[in-house]
């Protein structure tokens, strides 16, 4: 087991490499005019740009830029950001978000996870009654009106009749964080839940649980000693990843309370061509993603020892 | 049991969301602001930006952009700045003039004002070897790369030169140069600690504009000496020296900034806020909702926002509606005299119909435009309309005449009744549009004329008003003449359309960056390099229409000729209008717009800087305020006693 | 004599499906049954009847519209603006004046065929993927390894990428969606496959000699079909809210095509004032939404074999 972790560990390793790769050639596919802002590009000649470009070292042939940026990797430099705060290393740019995203991230994450879960359960012992109705009209109306929609019911319920900070503020973080929590439980509640309810329902119809009913245990036992137990298994396995994606934050909520959050920071520097940044985070994204996965599937095999991951060296 | 009740209570609340819509009443005003002084104003100031226009540069010689500099003028402080009028006042220099028609300036500075650090502890004197030390960090290539070096570049003596010579030094080479070898290229000097010398390459009468514009600030030597030159960019705000008004206590990006009130400002006698406080905003729309819980203290209103408050009487923000002053933008409709398809080849059927004349004129005079502005102001849609090339209240006449109304007199536009557009002839343009029908048929133009229009995508306040524009071409030019087609670019209008020449027109608003007509007018002009539109909008240099190369040269000339008249200020702007009033008759841009838009606000606008050039126009200083939100009345009294 | 006795009993068979599925009951057909149960689920068969209706009526309603639906701008008139419903415009008109009814159906039909070729090609792509990648183990690194190159490179720069470089359309809008969807999909897939690969009925299946993608769609597909529908009818709203999202980014489809989630987005500045804007569009996703839920539970419950006999 242990020597499985570490080969996978460094196989990581290399996908985050790629992935970093990817990136990288991927922002050079874009025309170096992206380096400038529009009022650069009109006002600079085509010689002042160049100038430019060539000391930003974007004008070096490919195959060096990336060498100097495996360079960057290696020293755990990732050099300055240019455009999203002009000047200041990406590391402190990211270092004074993702806290915040975090902080929001998981906690709504740890609401939704255990609301979810009940809610969940309870549509199951109360399968095609009126309280799985009421959980199932719950979902669908999550999923079927578009964030932005249910994010200013929230908004303008919140504020009006609630009274709630509509901004997320640094100087009272606890209230103001309130409506962002909830907008980002919303539909992870939903999901949660239906997840939760679709697994549970599909183990009630397992024969062991028909055996199980016809030993003459009480419902409550099969259901606690059982079904939960076996529905939880899917489930687990996206929870470290999760908890790791609240890092990245979330950019609809973040953008809409003005939370200063990692959500909106991606495509704010895509747009702004800022290639530091970009790299940086979809390095970090990468890695947090690839370690989501390979603690989900440990999870998933200590909570279900039928499954095995090593192959023929398996732990069996 | 517990569970029912929880979810009861998620079916109510969504009820409620709903129900919700129709009360509306809401609380009223628990901002930080409000405080028990009722007749004073506020003391800390809430506003907003959205979130599109966040800050990026908190080093002033290092952007040109305007959601930097509008917080930057708050915590820097440059030689001159400007009054709720437009009209330049002191700030460092006390006194300026020239005295060889704009050749060389000469500033004599104020004593005692200090740089300080982030908490308003004093730091240094700011005297005028930092206005030296400023210019160089801007010319120096290595130090600045070419943010704001085009204003010095055109005026002051050596200063491209110099640009070029730092351009060869090696990176380390230029970033360890001092102010000597500067001195020595470049027409600027200090012969005391308060008096500074500026040399110009030309007759300028008008370098003293430029001094309110970013370029020209004073930078501290000991405060590079302090953080090591290399290091200057990247001090961030707790580093930096600051000599304005405020200093930048927090900046949390797409949250929040925080000015706070410089102790040791030299104007001690202005009005000032303690703090002020930028959020930003996602939209307009949530803007509104902070506005409407008194976390903001002013806040503009979208074209939905103030059509529900205005049809509605009983709303409560009713009678609380104030016109804002127009921007300082003169929007115009930019022709693009060399189009090209995507593919790269030329659009012959547009390039032709462009260049013929009534082609041009028939749009002139007969797009009527009100839909359009109503977009931005309905309620008085006629406020917004433009007649000019040159931003209306730039500048003014000996005698006190604003320069736009000179313009629109050589034209000879109508009065206005204030419903039509002063512009609109619709007999006119139906003979323009038979003549240039019948010329280009000739030519074997195809009729309609498509007209590509770009918006940026996912826009969709963009769309709805390209929309209405579609339609107000087609009902006053008609569908056989154009059709005019909306298409869409993802992130840069400049990157995506502009560059590769696939569009018609583009609608375009130029705030000027020093007070003069030149700045406007020389950006039109025909085989000048820095004619600004001429050579990325327009490309009137590739046209090949010998007609409109020929009318093009002959305003080009009457341009030159105004610019050459540096000694009487009557009779250069004189000779400008009658550039202006050519360039408009012979309809090689249209006048679009002006924005001037609707608010709601606890700010009196009019006691705001008010300048049509340079950065001061977000200086938070001697701003009047109120406790409670103006009402329409109140703003149309400012209005009266302004333009008295 | 003992080495011709072991002869006599064993001798190898040549595989052939009929015989390995030759079972005792056979009388049986898995989709006839599927559908059975499904009919049994009135509301699932109701909704199913209503949405079909809702297709075909948005045609109809396009067609007896008063105002033309391609254009959209046909009475733009600044005093129409904000028109309740009323005989003339049915479901009143928007900011602009225009009439909202034909924008309404217009974009309720781009919108479901948005969402039914996504979910359409997430499914084919992810569920081929998924079984292949849960069940060929040495094929396992490899597809990990492409998922997660593929997953951890954020949506949004590809989605940028494609904008900047291919435009807007409603074609490389779907193309686009359903490049990324199908991951979600085939990693749910090759989770479940992993957990019936080793069960022993298909040990005894691969013992027996059957071939992979006979194991895969005769002995594994059947217990995946339940989730693969539940996930296929999920996405279909979800492709709804992406799309309005993407749109709210610049990302979306060209800017002729309204569709539903666009609509709703808009309403979101003038609901307060102006509810229509935001119901008519939300009623008609909310059918949409609820109808592949119900029917995708249904379809889900009814699929699943266990249920059956």
């Amino acid at each position: 087991m242990f020597k499985y972790t570490i080969k996978r560990l460094l196989q990581s390793l290399v996908t985050v490499l790629i992935v970093g790769t990817i990136v990288f050639l991927l922002m050079r596919m874009l025309p170096t005019d992206y380096f400038f802002t529009e009022d650069q590009l009109m006002k600079l000649t085509e010689e002042q740009k160049n100038e430019q470009l060539l000391a930003a070292g974007l004008l070096d042939p490919i195959p060096e830029q990336l060498l100097h940026f495996y360079g960057q990797i290696v020293r755990f430099d990732f050099g300055k950001s240019r455009r999203i705060q002009s000047g200041v290393d990406v590391i402190k740019v990211i270092g004074s978000k993702f806290t915040v995203s975090m902080r929001l991230g998981v906690i709504s994450l740890v609401i939704s996870l255990i609301t979810g879960v009940i809610l969940g359960i309870i549509q199951t012992l109360n399968k095609d009654r009126l309280l799985d109705h009421v959980g199932t009209a719950y979902t669908i109306f999550v999923n079927a009106v578009p964030s932005l929609v249910s994010y200013s019911l929230v908004l303008v319920f919140g504020s009006r009749v609630l009274g709630l900070p509509s901004m997320y503020s640094t100087r009272n973080p606890s209230q103001s964080s309130i409506l962002p929590i909830v907008c980002l439980a919303l539909a992870s509640i939903a999901s949660y839940a239906l997840w939760t309810r679709r697994y549970m329902v599909d183990e009630l119809n397992k024969d062991y649980i028909r055996l199980a009913r016809v030993k003459g245990l009480s419902s409550r036992e099969i259901m606690t000693r059982h079904v939960f137990k076996n529905a939880f298994v899917p489930l687990v396995q996206y929870i470290p990843a999760s908890f790791l994606y609240t890092i990245g934050g979330s950019l609809l909520v973040e953008r809409f309370f003005s939370v200063p959050g990692m959500g909106p920071l991606l495509t704010d520097s895509i747009q702004r061509y800022d290639t530091n940044v970009v790299q940086t985070l979809t390095i970090i994204y990468a890695a947090l993603g690839i370690l989501g996965v390979f603690l989900g599937d440990v999870l998933m095999m200590i909570v279900d020892p039928r499954i095995k991951l090593t192959g023929k060296e398996g732990t069996r | 049991m517990k569970r029912r009740a929880k979810l009861l209570a998620f079916a109510l609340a969504a009820v409620m969301c709903l129900t919700a819509c129709g009360g509306g009443a809401g609380s009223k005003n628990e901002s930080g602001s409000g405080d028990e002084n009722k007749s004073a104003g506020l003391t800390d100031l809430y506003t907003f930006e959205t979130a599109n226009r966040e800050m990026e540069n908190v080093f002033i010689l290092n952007t040109e952009m305007a959601n930097d500099l509008n917080v930057l003028c708050n915590t820097n402080e440059g030689l001159l700045e400007t009054n709720n009028k437009g009209q330049l006042v002191p700030a460092i220099a006390e006194k300026w003039g020239t005295e060889d028609g704009g050749l060389t300036w000469t500033f004599n500075l104020r004593k005692g004002v200090k740089w300080v650090d982030q908490q308003g502890n004093e730091k240094a004197d700011c005297t005028a070897q930092d206005f030296i030390t400023g210019l160089e960090w801007v010319m120096n290539f290595h130090k600045n790369g070419a943010n704001n070096t085009s204003m010095p570049t055109d005026m002051i003596k050596g200063a491209g030169e110099y640009y070029e010579y730092t351009k060869g030094l090696s990176a380390e080479e230029g970033m360890a140069l001092g102010t000597e070898k500067f001195l020595e290229m470049v027409g600027i000097e200090a012969p005391d600690d308060y008096t500074l010398i500026y040399h110009c390459v030309k007759n300028a009468p008008y370098f003293d504009t430029v001094c309110t514009s970013a370029c020209l600030f004073p930078v501290s030597a000991k405060f590079i000496e302090e953080v090591g030159v290399e290091n200057v960019l990247s001090t961030g705000i707790e580093g930096l020296w600051y000599n304005g008004a405020y200093t930048l206590t927090e900046y949390i990006q797409n949250n929040s900034k925080t000015l706070t009130k410089n102790p040791l400002y030299w104007d001690t006698e202005c009005g000032r806020f303690e703090t002020v406080t930028i959020k930003i905003v996602e939209d307009l729309s949530v803007g509104y909702q902070l506005y409407e819980t008194g976390e903001l203290d002013h806040i503009d209103l979208s074209e939905a926002n103030l059509r529900t408050i205005y049809d509605d009487e009983n709303n409560k923000f009713h009678d609380q509606l104030s016109e804002k002053l127009p921007r300082k933008y003169s929007y115009q409709f930019h022709f693009n005299y060399d189009k090209h398809f995507a593919d790269g080849s030329a659009d012959e059927n547009w390039n032709k119909a462009v260049a013929n004349e009534a082609f041009r004129q028939a749009w002139y005079y007969g797009l009527d435009l009100t839909k359009y502005w109503a977009r931005t102001n309905f309620i008085a849609p006629t406020h917004c309309e433009n007649n000019a090339y040159t931003m209306k209240g730039l500048l003014y006449f000996s005698d006190g005449t604003e320069y736009t109304k000179k313009v629109e007199e050589l034209i000879g536009l109508p009065e206005s009744d204030g419903t039509t557009p002063r512009r609109l002839d619709t007999e006119k343009a139906a003979e323009f549009k038979k003549q240039a029908m019948e010329e280009l048929s000739a030519q074997g133009v195809t009729f309609p004329v498509t007209v590509n229009y770009y918006i940026v995508s996912g826009a969709q306040n963009a769309l709805d008003t390209a929309n209405v524009l579609k339609q107000i071409f087609s009902e006053c030019l008609g569908d056989d003449f154009v059709t005019l087609e909306i298409g869409t670019y993802t992130s840069s209008q400049t990157k995506e359309v502009v560059k590769p020449r696939l569009q018609s027109f583009v609608i375009n608003g130029w705030g000027a960056d020093y007070g003069d007509v030149q700045n406007y007018l020389g950006q039109e002009t025909i085989g000048e390099d820095t004619a600004y539109y001429a050579n990325n909008y327009s490309n009137i240099n590739d046209a090949t229409n010998e007609a409109l190369r020929a009318t093009y040269q002959e305003f080009t000339d009457l341009v030159n000729k105004a610019d050459a008249i540096n000694d009487d200020m009557d009779a250069r702007y004189n000779a400008y209008a009658e550039a202006e009033a050519y360039m408009l008759q012979h309809a090689l841009t249209v006048p679009a717009q002006l924005e001037v838009s609707w608010q709601l606000t606890h700010v009196n606008d009019y006691s705001r800087s008010n300048a049509m050039f340079g950065i001061m126009n977000y200086k938070y200083k001697n701003w009047e305020t109120s406790v409670d939100a103006y009402t329409t009345e109140q703003t149309a009294k400012f209005a009266e006693e302004y333009n008295k | 004599m003992e080495k011709k006795n072991k002869e006599d009993l064993f001798r190898f068979v040549e595989y052939s499906p009929e015989a390995a599925e030759r079972v005792g009951y056979s009388d049986y057909s898995y989709w006839k049954s599927v559908f059975q149960n499904f009919l049994k689920k009135k509301s699932a068969v109701v909704m199913a009847f209503i949405f079909f209706g809702l297709v075909i009526f948005s045609f109809i309603a396009l067609a007896i519209g008063k105002y033309d639906y391609a254009t959209l701008v046909h009475q733009q008139d600044a005093a129409l603006a904000f028109t309740s419903p009323n005989s003339e415009f049915w479901f009143g008109t928007d900011n602009l004046g225009r009439d909202y009814w034909c924008q309404v159906w217009y974009a309720a039909q781009t919108s479901i065929k948005l969402a039914l070729i996504v979910a359409l090609g997430e499914c084919v792509v992810g569920v081929t993927i998924g079984c292949i990648w849960g069940y060929v183990r040495q094929l396992d690194r490899f597809l990990t390894e492409l998922y997660n190159i593929i997953n951890n490179v954020p949506m949004i720069i590809y989605m940028t990428l494609i904008a900047l470089l291919l435009g807007h359309s409603f074609f490389i809008m779907a193309v686009a969606l359903i490049a990324f969807g199908w991951l979600t999909m085939a990693r749910n897939v090759r989770n479940l496959v992993l957990m019936y690969r080793d069960r022993e009925y298909n040990l005894a299946s691969r013992c027996l000699g059957t071939p992979i993608w006979r194991v895969l769609v005769k002995n594994i597909l059947p217990y995946l079909i339940s989730i693969i529908i539940l996930r296929l009818a999920l996405s279909i709203p979800s492709t709804i809210a992406l799309e309005s999202t993407l749109s709210y980014l610049g990302l979306g489809l060209g800017i002729d095509e309204p569709s539903l989630g666009i609509l709703l987005r808009n309403a979101r500045n003038y609901f307060l004032d102006y509810p229509y804007l935001l119901v008519f569009p939300a009623v008609i996703v909310s059918l949409i939404t609820i109808t592949f839920y119900l029917v995708g539970n249904a379809f889900s419950d009814a699929a699943d074999p266990r249920n059956h006999v």
